[in-house]
């Protein structure tokens, strides 16, 4: 198709136009509100107890999110891909449920089940508390973050097929070995893509935590709960503006770090 | 050694080995050749223990591996598609049965490069697969599956993803490296020249099941059946029977055609035929013909026969089966 001058230039402003309005525009206003009384303020401001706890607790949740993940979604993208069982088609929109369900409707429905009045409440009972702790806030986020490992690493198994893997097994390795030495080698991008995604996603969770934590600062508060708090029970803006940026700095590192795997991943 | 009894393979409904018997003589370089669908990768993935068998046994040096896993069966495999480990370098990839069965580093060292000598992949230990053409590659999997000094080394279709002139040099090449190993070896191939290119003998596979086994002289001369005959080489019907394109003599005159006849008491009789075309296909030249009756068929003579007879497109000509010539009553069931 061919486009006149006049008319490209014209798509070309509205473009930017847009995503200058919608992206840029609030998070320029955030940073410049962030960073605008000063480094030594905006530092005081990231390192209060509370922060460092909410840093922390953000930290702490996907470092046990991240390996549950990682072994959960290469065993399923294993059965999806080499599997012939029944219930395949249904297991493939399971895995796809957490993009669909609100995360909101997930913090309700494990309240549901993990409460004191839920199906499992006597887990709480007998004194392990799900949610209003640690082990909700990690359920949720588990749930919001499935599919990832398991549709970055689904495409690439089909890709790399089950040659290299029989080949493998003719020349003496058995099963266990052609997994560590063949398979994981062969997916290690997939995967690490996946990991990168659901790290993103974890820090960035808002609405199933948000049901299922006590939101204690400085106990039960991740990142995101620390910015909704300073800005809604503390009218604490420009707190909520600096733990806003340093979610947005860790956000752009991941992102960066992404960026830098798929340029790697694209010259293979 | 390897024996094959009474394999059975169903694929759904489809049956790929229907009570499949063979056996490949120690040394031997067997080529299992067949059309697409016959069953030849199958028996070969079956020998291999990549694909369970639903009835039969598979015994490799008398040993009776039926039931072992792939790991375990003394075998080397290589692919049609390479199968080469992508993550790993060319010496990674030739010592990785070697890696696995924890030999001394040294060892392993001084066997790969040996290996990359014979397989003319010398000093490219150090590359990607992604870095080698496909020849490359199918020798370094070669190499591969050597390493761990096989009882028998299977191979499907192993230049079928090659382009033309790579595949006949490679295949020489493994002619000769053959018969430098003598490793009993397993050649899947629906390229009839090339299985009798490298073959010492050739199992001929049609729907599951063998038709005829054989040295590559004995299946071409005396073929089992006119799938056999069909399958080795080009064939023409001249009278309701198979014959060899160059086993066909013409002539203008009709007598001459018969007295010459006359000397085999049950060779087919002459046809009269129209010349429809005339294609020189350099040593040799094709003559398109329809006969009476209809049926079109294709003679093969040499340069110096058709310059003799200087035939023309629409001229009529006589033409039967030499004496000696290899000749199957045509059964239409059994027409590929």
């Amino acid at each position: 198709m061919r486009v006149g001058t006049g008319t490209r230039i014209t798509l070309r402003v509205v473009a930017l136009g847009y995503l200058f309005v919608l992206v840029a525009v609030p998070i320029g206003v955030i940073l410049w509100r962030a960073f605008e009384p000063g480094l030594a303020t905006f530092i005081a401001s990231i390192s209060t107890p509370a922060a460092i706890s909410a840093l922390n607790l953000s930290l702490l949740i996907i470092a046990i999110v991240v390996p549950l993940n990682v072994v959960f979604g290469v065993v399923t993208a294993l059965a999806l891909v080499r599997g012939r069982f029944r219930g395949r088609g249904l297991l493939q929109a399971v895995v796809d449920l957490p993009f669909a369900v609100s995360p909101i409707v997930v913090g309700v429905s494990l309240i549901m089940l993990w409460g004191v009045n839920g199906w499992f409440g006597a887990i709480d009972r007998a004194g392990f508390q799900v949610i209003f702790g640690l082990p909700g806030m990690v359920l949720a986020t588990i749930f919001v973050t499935l599919p990832f490992v398991v549709r970055e690493v689904e495409p690439v198994l089909h890709e790399i097929g089950t040659e290299q893997e029989q080949a493998a097994s003719t020349l003496g390795a058995d099963r266990w070995q052609t997994f560590w030495r063949i398979t994981l080698p062969a997916i290690r991008w997939g995967l690490t893509y996946g990991v990168v995604l659901t790290v993103a996603r974890a820090l960035g969770e808002f609405g199933a935590v948000i049901m299922v934590s006590s939101g204690f600062p400085g106990v039960s508060q991740t990142l995101t709960l620390l910015v909704h708090a300073r800005y809604i029970d503390d009218h604490n803006t420009y707190g909520a503006y600096a733990a806003a940026t340093l979610l947005m700095g860790i956000a752009l590192l991941v992102l960066l770090l992404m960026t830098l795997l798929d340029r790697k991943r694209s010259d293979r | 050694m390897i024996t094959v009894t009474a394999a059975r393979k169903h694929y759904g409904s489809f049956l790929a080995l229907d009570d499949v018997d063979i056996d490949i003589p120690s040394g031997s370089l067997t080529a299992l050749l067949g059309p697409s669908g016959s069953g030849k990768s199958t028996l070969l993935r079956a020998i291999a223990g990549l694909e369970g068998l639903d009835g039969g046994t598979v015994t490799i040096d008398g040993r009776d591996v039926t039931a072992e896993p792939p790991q375990r069966r003394g075998i080397g495999f290589v692919f049609q598609h390479y199968a080469a480990f992508k993550h790993m370098t060319v010496r990674d990839n030739v010592a990785f049965g070697l890696t696995i069965r924890k030999r001394p580093k040294a060892e392993i060292a001084k066997k790969v490069d040996d290996l990359l000598e014979i397989v003319g992949l010398d000093g490219f230990q150090h590359r990607y697969p992604a870095q080698l053409s496909g020849g490359q590659r199918q020798r370094m999997a070669l190499a591969r599956a050597l390493a761990v000094d096989p009882q028998v080394l299977l191979l499907d279709e192993p230049f079928g993803a090659l382009d033309a002139k790579v595949r006949t040099d490679l295949r020489q090449w493994l002619r000769r490296l053959h018969d430098e190993v003598h490793v009993t070896t397993v050649l899947v191939t629906h390229d009839q020249e090339e299985a009798l290119d490298v073959a010492d003998r050739i199992a001929v596979l049609n729907h599951g099941r063998i038709e005829q086994v054989g040295d590559p002289v004995t299946l071409y001369e005396r073929p089992a059946n006119d799938f056999v005959m069909g399958f080795l080489g080009s064939v023409a019907t001249l009278g309701g029977q198979l014959v060899r394109p160059h086993d066909i003599v013409l002539d203008r005159d009709r007598t001459t055609a018969l007295a010459l006849d006359a000397k085999v008491a049950d060779s087919p009789g002459v046809i009269t035929a129209t010349v429809e075309r005339v294609v020189p296909l350099g040593f040799e030249v094709r003559i398109d013909l329809r006969a009476d009756s209809g049926e079109r068929f294709a003679a093969q003579i040499t340069r110096r026969d058709a310059a003799e007879l200087g035939l023309h497109e629409g001229e009529t000509i006589h033409a039967r089966a030499t004496s000696r010539s290899t000749v199957v009553d045509h059964d239409p069931a059994l027409a590929i």
